[in-house]
């Protein structure tokens, strides 16, 4: 290989080669890439091609000077490599297991992964977000147990504010339950209610009165009694959950 | 630059795949930082960042039992899984949306076209690039930029032309050439 010019090879490995330059380079757009990875599952020659682009320009990395990480960093992948070792940890119910800070909560969370939750978010920023310039922070609300997700949530970070919580299906709820929303931030000592969800509908609830919201802020919708939850905190189990991510 | 002492990635990977945890582990004290630093460049969100690398480090240990020597080195495919998690990220229409006077003036604030140079100093490119290095040399600076801003920044076509105040077209047949020119270069 290191002795090939270009000038020999045939137009079509000139593509894939420049296809897996740009795929490694990474400026394929979102939907050329998509199509990158289905081909790469199969295509031995674009494997090969992409395998070479990164070993090649892997000494760019150099570039980039290391940040330290937070020290929760390190534990945090733990807890998920710790789920992973056990299949589908299953709680005691009679604990708190609707907690915000349940750890097998989050660790299937973890394990699902929040960059695809980042990467969901970043998909609907595109199409609901007109004008885009207000909605300065998405959550994407899944399921706990099949991270499926069942809704966003769209925050501004400053100005009038109000969040918004959008339902992307339908969604079977008791005849006498309601789903509540939540949410959290950091330092909080407890959720507060942004109010009962009507299954399907977009929910728009006023922030005025909540700061700003931070990115890792929590949301939530348990599941409560039809009237809401009789105790001003979650009672029911999480239905879906997300933090905030900043979207620019 | 002090020559890092030998770090065996493959055997690294190898044993993350026999279930050892404490080769991940040295794996993230070996690399967690230079990752988080490669991640937050292209996300720029440091929490968005630790997400990602988090994500990241349970692909590898996943995975690792996947990975093939014969097609590419461990390290380069350690990055490529952070790397692609970060670009999938970015690439997704978030940033194109409204890369806002924020960004521009993060993205001023890097002031990467003129760190180029001092870069190159800084991090003894020559000897730490390999071949890659005389290669990239090769090319005129203005394309040279254009690979450095895709792959260190995660810039997208359209960013790096708004970046170099150069025609779209131009900075995509910059890509191309530069491209194709480092592969001949390096084989």
């Amino acid at each position: 290989m290191s002795t090939t010019k270009t000038g020999n090879i045939p137009p079509e490995r000139h593509a894939l080669h420049e296809l897996a330059g740009e795929y490694v380079l990474g400026t394929l757009s979102a939907a050329r890439r998509r199509e990158v990875e289905a081909r790469l599952a199969d295509d031995l020659q674009l494997q090969a091609a992409v395998h070479a682009w990164e070993d090649r320009l892997l000494p760019l990395t150099g570039l980039v000077e290391p940040v330290a990480s937070s020290p929760r960093l390190w534990a945090r992948i733990e807890r998920s490599l710790d789920a992973l070792a056990v299949p589908a940890p299953r709680p005691a119910p009679r604990r708190a297991w609707w907690r915000w800070d349940s750890l097998a909560l989050w660790r299937g969370l973890t394990a699902g992964g929040f960059a695809i939750a980042t990467l969901l978010a970043a998909v609907l920023v595109g199409r609901l977000a007109e004008p885009p310039a207000e909605a300065r922070f998405m959550v994407v609300l899944v399921a706990p147990d099949d991270k499926a997700p069942g809704w966003v949530v769209q925050a501004g970070a400053s100005g009038a504010r109000q969040v918004e919580l959008i339902p992307l299906g339908a969604v079977e709820v008791p005849r006498d339950k309601a789903l509540q929303f939540w949410t959290k931030a950091e330092g909080w000592s407890a959720p507060v209610s942004l109010g009962l969800v009507t299954p399907g509908q977009t929910l728009r609830v006023p922030a005025g009165s909540l700061p700003a919201v931070q990115p890792d802020q929590l949301f939530e919708l348990t599941l409560e009694p039809r009237s809401g939850s009789p105790t001003g905190r979650p009672t029911g189990p999480v239905r879906y959950i997300g933090r905030a991510v900043k979207v620019m | 630059m002090p020559a890092l002492p030998e770090f065996d990635y493959e055997a690294t990977l190898a044993a993350c795949a026999a279930g050892e945890r404490a080769a991940m582990q040295r794996l993230y004290a070996q690399e967690g930082g230079r990752l988080l630093g490669v991640v937050q460049r292209i996300v720029r969100d440091a929490a968005l960042a630790e997400d990602i690398v988090h994500d990241a480090c349970v692909n590898i240990w996943t995975r690792a039992a996947r990975f093939d020597p014969a097609r590419g080195s461990a390290r380069g495919w350690i990055y490529s899984v952070a790397r692609n998690l970060a670009l999938n990220a970015v690439r997704d229409g978030a940033r194109e949306l409204a890369v806002d006077d924020d960004t521009a003036a993060a993205l001023d604030a890097r002031a990467s076209l003129e760190a180029w140079h001092d870069m190159a100093d800084a991090f003894a490119w020559q000897d730490s690039a390999g071949r890659l290095g005389p290669c990239l040399e090769q090319l005129e600076p203005v394309r040279r930029n254009c690979i450095l801003h895709a792959y260190v920044d995660g810039l997208s076509h359209n960013e790096i032309a708004r970046r170099l105040e150069a025609p779209l077209g131009t900075v995509k047949a910059w890509i191309k050439r530069s491209l194709a020119a480092l592969r001949e270069c390096m084989g």
